[in-house]
């Protein structure tokens, strides 16, 4: 596999890397830069949220280096992976072999079963899941007895649940949330960001969290702020307090 | 994802049943026609051996052009030749003759539409009799017990027969079944009546001797040797062949007319089938839209390209695996419904076990399967492209081809179809190039319009919804912009409408065509003031009367002249091709029947040495006035004619035009087609009510005459005129009905895209209800969004279907057609007819749109 030729010595603690950035869409006038300069890593065994206010640039940050937008400038490291380098098929390859995702609209597939959905990334890739593995998630998750039902008869923290369960299945080097509480109440909100932080103290994974929410924020590791395109502020164990702090002053 | 897609199709029943029945209704039409055609065959097949069977070897002479009855008749004088050849056990001489036409009880006469009413010497091997006994006296006769049946003739009574030559009473003296002694099995509608061997000779005008001698060979002797002696026997003239010949010649004949008939309901069924693959094809691009997003979520979970594409195709796959099946089982069904249809029509179609062979499941595959995965090639394709950011942002939309592209394509596929259309009509192709050709090039030319239209489909649509939006206010503004707003969607909805108006509006145009040159001919070319002809004369050239009416007719007082009329299918021979030919009195000149003549004089022509030709033939042939042309007539005879005349209107005439005389000389049919007579001092140039008198008292001396001949219509220029129009419009309605087969399948098409347009209009629907559209105002504009595509599909099928119509108008050989009219009218209607199904088309889903809860709908995706 060419994957593993694009191999760059890297540091093991690194999952992903974002290097000199520049996403720009349209051109001339209309010219908008949506990244603009962003150098930033993601170290592996951390769960990182990416804040900032709409606009700020942090969704396209996300896209970029989940391999699902391509860039305009710098590169995007992902476990010593260029992704510059790859054609469409190798990304693809990429995202559904080493990325797991959690969207805020769930995308879950309404005609497949709980189970099916956890388990469609590695049918696509035509592999047997570790079913030891999926058994740990599945419990972990709490979808035991839910696991035949279909999104429809779902509630949507349960909905919420079974993405994740997804995009752990897999066991990814790296899972991407896109505002995995946005359509969630406060309540299972809390039960999902506390099932995020679990899933990477005990069981060793790599999440990065895309929220505008603060206290969703204050459950990850370090939260790593952006605004017109460019990183203003990195933060080391965040409170929703220092976090609040934090936006006040990105504010100013 | 075999799983994936397979949940998929089977979760959205509506989709799916929308996306099949286009499919499984092209398919079941395939299967009917074939499995129809192949069970008639099958069963013709059968009864070919029953009839032949009992005879050993037959006598007869050779026949190479003309019909089975064209055979020159074999005398006594060889069946008595015949039955002295050693091994001939016994020789029996059959007579057999066409428009041997029954009268009932109250007069009628009974006459088929299509098949023929036949005559013939009682022959014990084919005639078995179930009630009373076998005709023995020169005034009796037999009849089939369908024909006794259906017409409740019955043993005993005494009914009226006319035969080729006059007609007379018999005794009805028994009721046989044809072919099988338990089961009557005459032919589709058959006619029969048999009479004694020398009454059947005199009546049905074979004068000692026979059609054909049916040869039995005694047991122990070698049918080989019997056959090569026999042959030796009789001489050069005869031929001498066995039972295996005369029934694969029946079952050949039986096929020619299998044929033609499956033929004809196969075109049907394609094209059914190319409307439903505009449908589908149109579903599947609706459909993946509504996908966009689900597949874009599967790209982002890792899924390539190409797995999506391959799913698109899967699902499309699976729709043509299900509808075929469907499709064949239905189509079984169908074929029945259409044998039992035919029989109730006249048809008495012969009973047998219904024939499923492996070809017609092989046809139904190719067709049900072909169709759905062609069409979903181009969205398969497009699926591929789908970005996974699809999955991320709320409103995607495929990305569409370019107009420039379109236009570029679009136009290319227009021309390149009319090249071929022009190609396959003018360039004088054999029939299987042409058609092949026309129909390649009606097909281009129908995806390319189709390809053009979105291109023009938002501005057509506007100007048709103005009307709309003036008359119904919010809600036809709605269906207005609703239709106008994707151009895409509008034209290939449409697209199926088109097709089918356009084959209606250019059958319209043709027929219309053919109207007006048969009216114009009346006027401007027939003189004669009666026409005279058989009532069952339909399209069947072989139908005809006695031809002693000629002479009665020609004994009336106020009688000035009469011209009697033959003609003969396919039935000279010249320079090896075989052509029509048709008769006159070459001495009656241009008194009735004026084809403008350009050289030559017809009245100088010698009716048994010379032949009249249209000028095209003459300039084929490279001849003028007084050059020879050689002609070979059924009987054998190879005559050189010298050119009397040369006309311009083949209207009348068609191409080759020989005296009666002539044609009494080399062929068997005395009956007559038709025959004209003029009265005794009347002229247009006299005062009306003068022409009105004459006319009344020599009907009536006609009438006089004719009234005792059954089968036999007697009608003046008006009555002429009219009659044969009402003849041709019953044909066109024919056609027509079949046609609409096609606008039915495009209306299923107009419903199933509404109701996925409405599904996928869901949350913009509860938007508008819930700023205060009432329920009946949507349904209102979902209708009238409905009609005005419906229109736009109109007006494209209506304009190409004219454009169809002129060209093979102006294709059509002037016999039918010579001057181009258009059913304006007839065109318009269409038009109105089409909204107004559109409006119907539309009532499902409309209704679906409008119990919609408005919550729910706003909260949908």
């Amino acid at each position: 596999m060419t994957l593993l030729t694009t191999h760059l010595p890297a540091s093991e603690t690194i999952a992903a890397r974002a290097i000199a950035v520049d996403k720009f869409y349209g051109k001339g006038e209309t010219e908008v830069r949506a990244l603009n300069g962003i150098d930033v890593e993601f170290e592996q065994g951390r769960f990182t949220a990416i804040m900032g206010p709409s606009g700020s640039g942090k969704s396209t940050l996300m896209h970029c280096l989940a391999g699902l937008d391509r860039i305009t400038n710098g590169s995007i490291v992902i476990g010593g992976t260029d992704l510059t380098s790859l054609s469409e098929r190798q990304l693809t390859l990429l995202r559904r072999d080493r990325i797991g995702f959690v969207f805020q609209a769930f995308n879950l597939v309404p005609t497949l079963s709980a189970l099916e959905n956890i388990t469609l990334p590695m049918d696509l890739a035509g592999v047997d899941p570790d079913q030891e593995w999926l058994d740990t998630v599945i419990d972990t998750v709490g979808l035991a007895d839910r696991l035949s039902h279909r999104p429809g008869e779902l509630s949507g923290g349960q909905q919420q649940r079974v993405a994740v369960a997804r995009a752990l299945a897999s066991r990814p080097e790296l899972i991407f949330a896109d505002e995995p509480t946005g359509n969630l109440d406060s309540t299972s909100g809390a039960e999902m960001l506390d099932f995020m932080r679990r899933a990477v103290r005990e069981m060793d994974q790599t999440i990065v969290m895309v929220t505008h929410d603060p206290v969703a924020a204050s459950y990850s590791d370090r939260v790593v702020f952006l605004a017109d395109g460019r990183i203003v502020d990195d933060l080391a164990d965040p409170t929703p307090d220092s976090v609040l702090d934090a936006m006040k002053r990105l504010g100013d | 994802m075999f799983k994936l897609t397979l949940r998929n199709l089977l979760d959205r029943k509506i989709r799916f049943v929308l996306t099949t029945s286009t499919v499984v209704i092209g398919v079941m039409f395939v299967v009917g026609v074939f499995v129809l055609t192949d069970s008639i065959r099958t069963s013709f097949d059968a009864l070919a051996n029953d009839i032949e069977s009992g005879v050993d070897l037959t006598v007869r002479s050779p026949l190479d052009i003309g019909d089975e009855l064209d055979r020159v008749a074999v005398p006594q004088g060889i069946a008595e030749i015949a039955v002295a050849v050693p091994g001939v056990a016994s020789i029996d001489g059959r007579v057999v003759a066409r428009n041997t036409v029954i009268s009932d009880g109250v007069g009628e006469p009974i006459i088929p539409r299509g098949p023929p009413t036949l005559g013939f010497s009682w022959f014990p091997t084919q005639f078995f009799i179930i009630d009373g006994h076998q005709p023995e006296t020169p005034d009796q006769f037999a009849t089939d017990a369908t024909t006794a049946s259906d017409n409740d003739l019955v043993v005993g009574e005494v009914y009226t027969v006319s035969g080729p030559t006059d007609q007379r009473e018999f005794t009805l003296s028994g009721i046989f079944n044809f072919g099988d002694p338990d089961e009557n099995k005459s032919i589709a509608g058959t006619t029969m009546a048999a009479f004694e061997l020398t009454t059947a000779q005199d009546f049905l005008d074979k004068p000692d001797s026979f059609n054909e001698l049916s040869v039995a060979v005694a047991s122990g002797a070698d049918p080989v040797v019997v056959q090569e002696a026999l042959a030796a026997a009789v001489g050069d003239d005869f031929e001498v062949v066995t039972q295996r010949v005369k029934v694969e010649e029946t079952q050949s004949d039986f096929n020619a007319f299998i044929s033609i008939f499956g033929n004809v309901l196969l075109a049907f069924a394609l094209i059914a089938v190319f409307v439903s693959a505009f449908i589908i094809n149109n579903t599947f691009q609706i459909i993946l839209g509504q996908r966009v997003r689900e597949l874009g979520l599967l790209r982002a979970l890792g899924a390539t390209g190409r797995q999506v594409s391959r799913s698109v195709l899967g699902e499309a796959a699976m729709v043509g695996v299900f509808s075929t099946g469907v499709g064949i089982f239905l189509g079984l069904g169908l074929a029945r419904v259409l044998r039992s249809l035919l029989k109730a029509g006249g048809f008495s179609l012969p009973d047998g076990p219904i024939e499923l062979h492996a070809r017609t499941i092989i046809f139904a595959v190719a067709v049900g399967m072909g169709v759905t995965v062609l069409s979903s090639i181009a969205p398969a394709r497009r699926a591929r492209g789908i970005s996974p950011m699809a999955a991320l942002s709320d409103s995607v939309r495929l990305t569409k081809s370019g107009l420039g592209r379109r236009i570029k394509v679009g136009t290319t596929m227009v021309v390149l179809g009319w090249l071929l259309l022009g190609l396959g009509l003018f360039a004088g192709l054999g029939t299987k190039q042409l058609l092949l050709s026309v129909s390649l090039g009606g097909v281009l030319i129908f995806i390319g319009t189709t390809v053009l239209s979105p291109a023009f489909a938002t501005q057509i649509s506007r100007v048709i919804g103005w009307p709309i939006q003036r008359l119904f206010g919010v809600p036809g503004r709605l269906a207005r912009e609703n239709a106008a707003r994707s151009p895409r969607r509008t034209s290939s909805t449409a697209g199926a409408l088109m097709i089918g108006l356009a084959l209606v509006s250019m059958a319209g145009v043709v027929g219309q065509s053919i109207k007006k040159t048969f009216v114009d001919t009346l006027d401007n070319s027939v003189q004669a003031d009666y026409f005279v002809r058989s009532t069952g004369a339909g399209f069947d050239p072989t139908t005809g009367f006695p031809a002693q009416v000629e002479q009665l007719v020609s004994e009336v007082d106020e009688v000035d002249l009469v011209v009697g009329y033959h003609f003969g299918l396919d039935s000279i021979s010249i320079n090896g091709s075989t052509k029509n030919v048709f008769t006159t009195d070459f001495s009656a000149g241009t008194e009735h029947m004026d084809p403008d003549v350009v050289a030559g004089s017809i009245t100088s022509g010698d009716p048994l040495g010379s032949i009249l030709l249209h000028e095209d033939p003459a300039e084929d042939l490279f001849v003028c006035i007084g050059d020879t042309v050689v002609v070979q007539f059924p009987d054998g005879a190879v005559v050189g004619l010298e050119v009397a005349a040369i006309y311009t209107d083949s209207a009348i005439f068609d191409n080759y035009v020989i005296d009666n005389a002539l044609w009494n000389e080399h062929f068997n049919r005395p009956e007559l087609l038709f025959l004209t007579a003029s009265i005794t001092g009347f002229s247009d140039d006299l005062p009306e009510e003068q022409q009105l008198a004459l006319l009344a008292s020599s009907a009536e001396a006609i009438r006089g005459v004719t009234d005792e001949f059954r089968t036999v219509n007697v009608e003046n220029r008006v009555e002429f005129r009219q009659s044969q129009q009402a003849q041709l419009d019953s044909f066109l309605i024919t056609i027509t009905v079949f046609l609409t087969l096609a606008l039915f399948i495009a209306l299923i098409g107009i419903a199933n895209t509404l109701a996925l347009s409405v599904f996928e209009r869901t949350r913009e629907i509860g938007l508008l209800r819930a700023v205060g559209l009432t329920r009946r105002q949507l349904r209102r504009s979902v209708r009238w969004e409905a009609a005005i595509v419906s229109v736009f599909g109109a007006i494209l099928g209506v304009g190409l279907g004219l454009a169809f119509g002129v060209a093979a108008a102006i294709a059509i050989p002037d016999t039918a057609v010579k001057t181009v009219a258009v059913p304006w009218g007839s065109l318009a209607i269409y038009v109105v007819v089409a909204a107004i199904a559109g409006l119907i088309a539309a009532i499902l889903p409309a209704r679906r749109a409008a119990r919609m809860n408005v919550l729910e709908a706003i909260a949908s995706e």
